[in-house]
């Protein structure tokens, strides 16, 4: 637990650059200090590990006062990772790992078993043990920056705006990296980014900035859409913060219409009668053995082939399937986001194995929605969130041998 | 011995401050002899290093002259082409000539090309030609590197001269090469006295002439750090 | 190149006598710039007065100093060497302190927050990366001092220089051009020793022999800020 107790920090000039800050950043949690250029989120990050001393106040470490252990040996408890990773360029990869271990004193065998052990957890190649820093990539370098990082276990990380010098789609798989590492090694992370997408989609908790150095609000990162504190606290969130806080909503929640998913196999006949009773201009087509989705028939053309008799015989073209989602694993969002891309105004949602669950429409989507939020306003705030791509510790149980997997991007292409 | 009141007294000898072989008339020869060379390396280094930095070509040539200059040994080349043109003028202008070139090539071909590139394209972009990018944006953030090529040129110059009276050149080098000839250690004493201040009075010219020229928000780049 | 032949004996004496008075002032230089580059970026104050002093250094015309030391060491080796160590130290210290303290901010800080001392940091963290730089320093020393060891033969101890007077007595061009070629030669094989060196040293570094040459030619410029090369008198 790190604990802030009205920490101000005042430069020589007169600037603040944080105001009497209290913070408790809870162990094994994420929290994701977010804000404005200037607004004292770095600042207060580089306290933790007394590369900058408060003016006042203290900064608690597991109920020790972090100002009376000796700067160097406190860092090197403290894993640390910064934008442009700061490799060593003079040594190896697995030197570079390797680095605090030396400095504690680990012989070097032992020392590199570890940093191999840890290239292997950060996904890193094991041939690359040997290379030098100019020889990787940039997300690569981040990846060793983070595995350097961890590399003495350290029960606390902290991470300086660690993602802004990769480009978008490195970003992202190096951010759900982050989130696999968390649910394996759940240490205390303090994550200092500008980026509102990045501190929602990593967050346990968000603490947002006022631009001088004080806290808009701090909190949860699908309350913090759900109701920011104020004026400024919404603008920074973005306009479209509605469609965002779906993300924290498992597609589960959907009532998914069933009746018109029908196997190739079913008569012309039954599927009229299908779509009838059920209200639905659509049906979709499955193959008969596994439920695979196929693609779409409007009702309307059902008609213009008499002599056929199966769905499978028709030689109408299917109208495209357009994206799936997953029912246990993605949220509302995802499924809104393949509602709104497909054709027909109607999306399929799948298991795990891409068997079809049922069909979801903007009408199911809008009573899911509502009830979610009303769940979300009566909620208990302690209990654990659906977020996307994430494993519960129930689904943790379900299905092991899926945890290591890494996390997904949400809707995947059919 | 004592070095420094030899140097003293032959210093504050009225004799040494008259006559053709006084102080005023060998450091008049020194200047004129240095101001030649400067002046013809001059017209040779800074147009060539102007229009390679501009046209960014010919760095190479430019690293290996920087190089060559500083390998070749100034005693060597000043009597070779002693005696290879036997005594004209030309034996010791040319040494001189040659040794000045490179440092001031070198930093104006250095400081043309550290101008900005993005600069150069946005002046490009606004309709500026060539020439008027060369005066307008190059030469003026170059100028600092310029005058440092130029001050460098000249007090290896002063030194050279001063090298060149072994081959029989007049200016205060005649001193030394004099002295130790007839074993006159005060002269020697006095003429690298005077020599040094020399060095030092041309390095602290430039200096000031730096203040000068060079506009104020350029000048902290070519500080002397 | 007979008469070189012909006087082998002779020449190879000279060679060693040029690269002991042009390689000892090389050696002591580096050994006393570290220590003092590391010094001035431990403690900065130190640094504008060392600066200046090495500007001064760097300015002043040897064959003068060699005539001042005259009085104090006698006709020796150690009236080339000691202000040949002073021109290379005016050389590697600004290019240590520049070495120093180019090494990257984030690698700095990173070194900073994973619990490196102060001089741990600089040994392990800021001198290996300033190798490169170190080592341009030295390309630039060792080159200049190797043509400048010549100008003693004015006091008579100049190595190959010999050949530039005594050829000049006899107006006998060959032994002139003899003495002007070894040296350049020496020149260039010292300078291509230390690039190998570079690339022994450095394995860390992207092979670019451009940016290994411009690195020389700013190592030379930043010389050229502190004053002139000494190597004309």
């Amino acid at each position: 637990m790190i604990t802030f107790e009205s920490v101000t920090k005042r430069y020589p000039g007169g600037t603040v650059a944080v105001d009497a800050l209290d913070l408790e950043i809870p162990d094994g949690q994420t929290m994701v200090l977010v804000g404005p250029s200037g607004c004292g989120k770095t600042t207060s990050l580089r306290m933790i590990n007394r590369l900058i001393d408060p003016s006042e106040g203290r900064i608690m470490l597991d109920g020790t006062d972090i100002s009376t252990v000796e700067a160097p040996r406190l860092r090197r408890g403290i894993g640390y990772v910064i934008q442009q990773a700061g490799l060593f360029p003079h040594r190896t990869i697995e030197d570079n790992i390797a680095t605090v271990p030396l400095l504690e004193g680990w012989n070097k065998a032992k020392a590199r078993d570890r940093a191999r052990e840890l290239m292997d957890l950060v996904g890193l190649d094991a041939n690359m043990a040997r290379r030098y820093p100019y020889q990787l990539s940039g997300g690569q370098q981040q990846r060793v920056g983070v595995a350097r990082a961890l590399a003495a276990d350290p029960p606390v990380l902290l991470m300086d705006e660690p993602f802004s010098a990769v480009d978008p789609i490195v970003r992202s798989s190096l951010q759900d990296e982050l989130i696999r590492l968390q649910n394996e090694l759940h240490k205390t992370v303090v994550l200092v980014t500008h980026d509102v997408e990045e501190a929602i989609k990593v967050g346990d908790q968000v603490a947002v900035f006022y631009p001088h150095g004080k806290i808009a609000q701090l909190d949860t990162p699908q309350h913090l859409l759900g109701s920011p504190a104020d004026e400024y606290v919404e603008n920074f969130l973005g306009f479209d913060r509605g469609i965002r806080r779906l993300a924290f909503f498992s597609a589960g929640q959907l009532d998914l219409e069933t009746g018109t998913v029908l196997a190739a196999d079913t008569t012309v006949e039954a599927a009229r009668a299908a779509a009838q009773r059920c209200g639905e201009p659509w049906v979709l087509v499955t193959d008969g053995g596994n439920r695979q989705p196929q693609g779409w028939f409007a009702v309307s053309d059902l008609d213009r082939q008499p002599d056929r008799e199966t769905l499978g015989s028709l030689s109408l073209p299917l109208a495209p399937l357009g994206h799936t989602f997953q029912v246990g694993r993605d949220s509302l969002r995802a499924a809104l986001d393949a509602t709104v891309l497909s054709r027909t105004g109607r999306a399929a949602g799948v298991d795990g194995d891409g068997r079809v669950v049922g069909i979801t429409t903007y009408e199911r989507l809008r009573a899911a929605i509502q009830t979610a939020e009303q769940a979300g306003l009566d909620g208990n705030p302690d209990q654990p969130a659906f977020r996307e791509g994430r494993t519960t510790p129930e689904a943790q149980q379900a299905g092991a041998d899926d945890a290591a997997e890494p996390a997904g991007e949400g809707v995947r292409p059919s | 011995m004592s070095y420094f009141s030899d140097a003293w007294n032959w210093l504050i000898a009225s004799q040494n401050w008259h006559g053709s072989n006084g102080i005023p008339i060998r450091l008049a020869q020194h200047l004129e002899y240095t101001g030649l060379a400067l002046i013809i390396a001059l017209v040779i280094a800074i147009p060539a290093g102007l229009a390679m930095g501009h046209l960014r070509r010919g760095g190479f040539a430019v690293v290996t002259i920087a190089n060559f200059g500083r390998a070749l040994p100034t005693l060597g080349l000043l009597v070779l082409i002693f005696v290879l043109t036997s005594g004209s003028i030309l034996s010791w202008l040319i040494p001189l000539v040659a040794l000045a070139i490179p440092p001031m090539l070198v930093n104006t071909y250095e400081g043309v090309l550290g101008v900005d590139r993005e600069l150069t394209d946005a002046a490009r972009g606004m309709g500026m030609t060539e020439w008027q990018i060369l005066r307008k944006a190059e030469i003026p953030v170059a100028l600092p590197l310029i005058l440092l090529g130029v001050r460098t040129s000249a007090i290896q110059v002063v030194a050279t001269a001063t090298i060149a009276a072994y081959i029989g050149l007049g200016g205060l080098g005649r001193y030394i090469i004099d002295g130790l000839a007839r074993d006159e250690y005060n002269v020697v004493a006095g003429g690298a006295v005077v020599i040094i201040l020399l060095a030092l009075a041309v390095q602290g010219l430039f200096t000031l002439l730096r203040r000068v020229i060079v506009p104020a928000g350029l000048r902290g780049q070519a500080q002397n750090s | 190149m007979s008469w070189a032949w012909q006087n082998r004996d002779q020449i190879g004496h000279l060679l060693a006598s040029h690269l002991y008075l042009a390689l000892l002032p090389v050696l002591f230089g580096i050994v006393v710039a570290v220590p003092v580059g590391i010094m001035c970026v431990r403690w900065r104050w130190t640094w504008p007065p060392i600066l200046s002093l090495t500007s001064i250094f760097y300015a002043m015309p040897s064959l003068a100093l060699y005539l001042v030391l005259i009085a104090y060491t006698g006709l020796t080796d150690w009236t080339v060497i000691i202000p040949l160590t002073l021109f290379s130290l005016s050389v590697l210290i600004p290019n240590v302190v520049d070495g120093l303290r180019s090494v990257p901010p984030p690698v700095k800080q990173a070194a900073v927050a994973m619990g490196f001392g102060a001089t741990r940091r600089t040994i392990q963290v800021e001198l290996p990366l300033a190798v490169p730089v170190i080592i341009a320093g030295l390309r630039v020393a060792t080159v200049s001092s190797i043509s400048l060891v010549s100008v003693g033969q004015l006091i008579g101890i100049g190595g190959l220089g010999y050949l530039f007077t005594d050829g000049e007595q006899r107006d006998f061009t060959t032994e002139i051009w003899v003495g002007l070629i070894l040296i350049i030669l020496l020149a260039l094989l010292f300078d291509g020793l230390l690039v190998l060196a570079r690339r022994w040293l450095t394995p860390w570094e992207a092979r670019a022999p451009r940016q290994e040459r411009r690195r020389v030619v700013q190592v030379a410029l930043r010389g050229a800020n502190a004053g002139v090369k000494g190597g004309s008198i």
